[in-house]
């Protein structure tokens, strides 16, 4: 039973030591004084989160309540009625109609989204 | 350092002063704020432009959603050290006593509005999780011999539980606190039924009729027009649908009371200054604690949006305030 353990405690610390090898990043970015380049490295690999689209099932426009359609190489999310686009980053929808972009075919300027 | 600290000392001196000016117009205030902010909105409709309160400060609204989002985006890194420092850490109590009162079962929905960090929808998880380990904990046992039958029908309830999956969706006004909260859940290992949303709780980006449970843990003192926000709660609940509310709110006794205010304006601004680097956001902590509405005055607000059996529960002597309603 004890060879277990201490089996258990050699093979332990060489796979963390493994764990931190590939984290480095990431405890670099959760380090209170963060140098600029570090966080940009960071920022990249977190980019790469796709966007849930099961999420489209209940996520609506917030100003005409309807639902939304995911467009992929944009990464927005299109309220064709409105004519705005609500962008994502990093896999996080921003649904704050400030925030959303006009399309350019809407030519009508008038029907800002902040006018609510 | 002997510098910092005689500018950390003159801080606190001066804003102690203010203090002392302020719990007099505080003290007015509070018993003006009880007639609600549907007589300001009147006052100020009438003005032509609309104010409201920013901690002691007065606003115009759409300066205050602003400003609220600068003391998230702020304090957004150190969040939860603050929160576990400030509260001594009974804060996870009262998480945790807000899971315990809302109980969800597996399959459940929840939204967690200005859920920032996510720790009510990590706990929502991991309860739910546990409860479904304890359900096949307890089918396991009394299937000990099963028949033919037995064992097909459990070949068909496991697909069911997959397409239960409880769901949890944070969302915030603030990327910022989001992106915390996600590296958290990273590190945590919680990704499964987790999403993220940034938003409004005035204007929720979600159809009707959608999530059984709706949480508002700490959040809904920010909010610039609360009835608003309470609309839209209803609206997005499922009918029985819960809604449950987590504020600061007053303290019943007396005695607590002045030590909490005298704790509230010394010392957090202080800590807030010294492990934040933010004490203004701290002080605007407090006072939008002090101008919330309190317990009685809140609960008549969510029957008023049309909540049913609206209770609440005042949690460490009334520091926190659990309000419950439920959409029928």
């Amino acid at each position: 039973m004890f060879r277990n353990v201490f089996g258990r405690l050699l093979t332990e610390p060489i796979r963390v030591h493994r764990y931190l090898k590939n984290a480095p990043l990431i405890q670099r970015a959760t380090a209170d004084s963060v140098p600029a380049r570090s966080f940009s490295d960071v920022k990249d690999e977190v980019q790469q989160q796709p966007f849930d689209t099961s999420l489209l099932e209940f996520l609506v426009c917030p100003l005409s309540k309807k639902p939304l359609r995911y467009e992929a190489e944009t990464s927005e999310l299109i309220n064709e009625e409105l004519g705005i686009a609500y962008p994502v980053v990093n896999g996080i929808p921003n649904m704050i109609p400030q925030e959303a972009r006009l399309l350019q075919k809407d030519a009508d300027a008038s029907t800002s989204p902040t006018q609510e | 350092m002997a510098a910092s600290m005689r500018l950390l000392l003159r801080r606190v001196i001066r804003l102690s002063h203010r203090y002392n000016n302020v719990t007099a117009a505080g003290g007015s205030a509070r018993s003006g704020c009880c007639w609600g902010p549907s007589t300001c909105r009147c006052f100020s409709d009438v003005a032509g432009d609309r104010s409201t309160h920013f901690g002691f400060e007065t606003v115009p609204e759409t300066e205050k959603a602003k400003r609220v989002y600068k003391v998230f985006e702020n304090v957004a890194q150190k969040y939860d050290t603050m929160n576990d420092v400030m509260s001594l850490g009974i804060h996870r109590l009262w998480k945790d006593m807000l899971l315990h009162a809302m109980h969800p079962q597996p399959g459940a929905r929840l939204l967690d509005v200005a859920g920032g960090t996510g720790d009510i929808s990590f706990r929502f998880l991991e309860y739910v999780r546990s409860q479904q380990e304890r359900q096949k904990r307890r089918t396991a046992r009394s299937m000990q011999t099963p028949s033919s039958q037995d064992i097909s029908d459990n070949y068909s309830t496991e697909d069911e539980d997959t397409s239960q999956e409880s769901r949890a969706v944070v969302c915030d006004i603030n990327k910022e606190m989001l992106n915390v909260g996600r590296k958290r859940a990273d590190s945590m290992g919680i990704s499964a039924g987790l999403s993220w949303v940034v938003g409004n709780a005035e204007e929720l980006p979600f159809d009707d009729d959608q999530f059984d449970i709706y949480t508002i843990a700490f959040g809904i003192r920010n909010v610039t027009h609360i009835d608003q926000a309470l609309q839209e709660a209803l609206r997005v609940l499922k009918p029985g649908g819960r809604f449950m509310c987590l504020e600061f709110s007053k303290v019943t006794n007396p005695v607590l009371a002045r030590i909490y205010d005298a704790y509230s304006f010394q010392m957090i601004p202080v800590l807030g200054e010294v492990i934040a680097g933010d004490w203004k956001s701290y002080q605007y902590l407090v006072e939008s604690i002090r101008k919330f509405p309190d317990q009685e005055e809140f609960k008549h607000m969510i029957e008023d949006a049309g909540f049913y059996c609206v209770k609440y529960n005042n949690l460490t002597s009334g520091v926190v305030a659990l309000h419950s309603g439920f959409k029928l």
